[in-house]
């Protein structure tokens, strides 16, 4: 492991209210969104170059919507991640071999959909559960395209915790 | 990185979408049972074995795992799954989608938090689950970035 999920968690879990979780959701997507354009501009190619360039969008509409639930609780966005984050998070991603930067991917949408089930225990606004399960839903399906494309058994899990 | 304005406009959507519940209407929401129970009964509707998919046999198996669960946390005995096997694999896909948005729909009434955790796992596992049917059907495996919501949620 590369340590991504453990920066991740940290992230998440030392946000003490619903905006300290939703400005997590907010860095961890863009983050995402940094990551597969990287890795679509680096060892990528073929179909998963243009997967990676669809779900760098997707993340980029992942992260709207956190902050959307930032805007809805009168919080201003002051801070975006930038590529600085991203090579703190995943150094080298852009220079990594196909399978390492795959395996990278599905190490941050993994971390992403664990941070996501811990706002499920702990947001207090329960009705942006809704969007955040949505997101939630969405990194799922991206972890699924992944795990295909580096070959890994078995696709789907019964309960997907991220873990 | 900055978000563009389009971005912006489809996630003020969602979340407009998402912030329809019953605690907003000012009515009491359900107990956690009844809840749940009703999430065990389109669990139930949604995994029908299927035939002529590649790994059928495992979403089976995670369907009711997700149907023992979900019984279990709703204090109610699992009704046995229909022995009817079907080939009918766009009519599992369109049970799947209705039952990821029934999912995310109840997270809101759920009072436990060890059961709104439960039911985001098997949401996810649910939406993972219509990748492997919509490749199966050749279709664009990921719709759009959230699972089906944007492309039409109810």
């Amino acid at each position: 492991m590369s340590g991504i999920d453990a920066a991740v968690a940290e992230r998440y879990a030392t946000a003490r209210t619903d905006s300290g979780m939703f400005k997590a959701g907010l860095w961890v997507e863009e983050v995402a969104a940094l990551a597969y354009e990287a890795a679509a501009d680096g060892a990528l190619t073929g179909d998963d170059r243009a997967f990676a360039q669809r779900f760098a969008a997707q993340e980029r509409e992942h992260a709207a919507v956190f902050e959307t639930l930032l805007f809805s609780l009168t919080v201003p966005v002051r801070e975006h991640a930038v590529p600085a984050d991203l090579e703190r998070l995943i150094p080298g991603l852009r220079r990594a071999d196909r399978e390492t930067a795959l395996g990278r991917l599905g190490e941050l949408e993994a971390a992403a959909i664990a941070g996501h089930q811990l706002m499920g225990r702990r947001l207090e606004v329960l009705d942006a559960l809704r969007s955040v399960a949505a997101v939630m839903a969405g990194g799922a399906q991206h972890l699924v395209v992944i795990r295909a494309a580096l070959g890994d058994e078995p696709l789907t899990k019964a309960f997907e915790s991220g873990r | 990185m900055t978000l563009s304005r389009r971005d912006l406009l489809g996630a003020a959507a969602l979340v407009v979408l998402a912030g329809c519940g019953v605690e907003e209407a000012g009515e009491a929401p359900p107990p956690d049972a009844e809840v749940l129970d009703g999430l065990l009964q389109v669990e139930l509707a949604a995994g029908a074995a299927l035939i002529g998919v590649a790994g059928a046999e495992l979403l089976a198996r995670q369907d009711q795992a997700h149907a023992r669960r979900l019984a279990e946390a709703a204090g109610a005995e699992p009704a046995p799954r229909s022995a009817d096997a079907t080939r009918d694999v766009a009519g599992a896909l369109a049970r799947k989608q209705d039952a990821v948005f029934a999912y995310v729909a109840a997270l809101p009434k759920l009072a436990d938090p060890d059961h709104r955790v439960l039911v985001m796992q098997v949401a996810a596992s649910e939406a993972e689950q219509l990748v492997v049917l919509r490749e199966a059907l050749g279709e664009r495996p990921v719709l759009d970035a959230f699972a089906g919501f944007a492309a039409g949620a109810p």
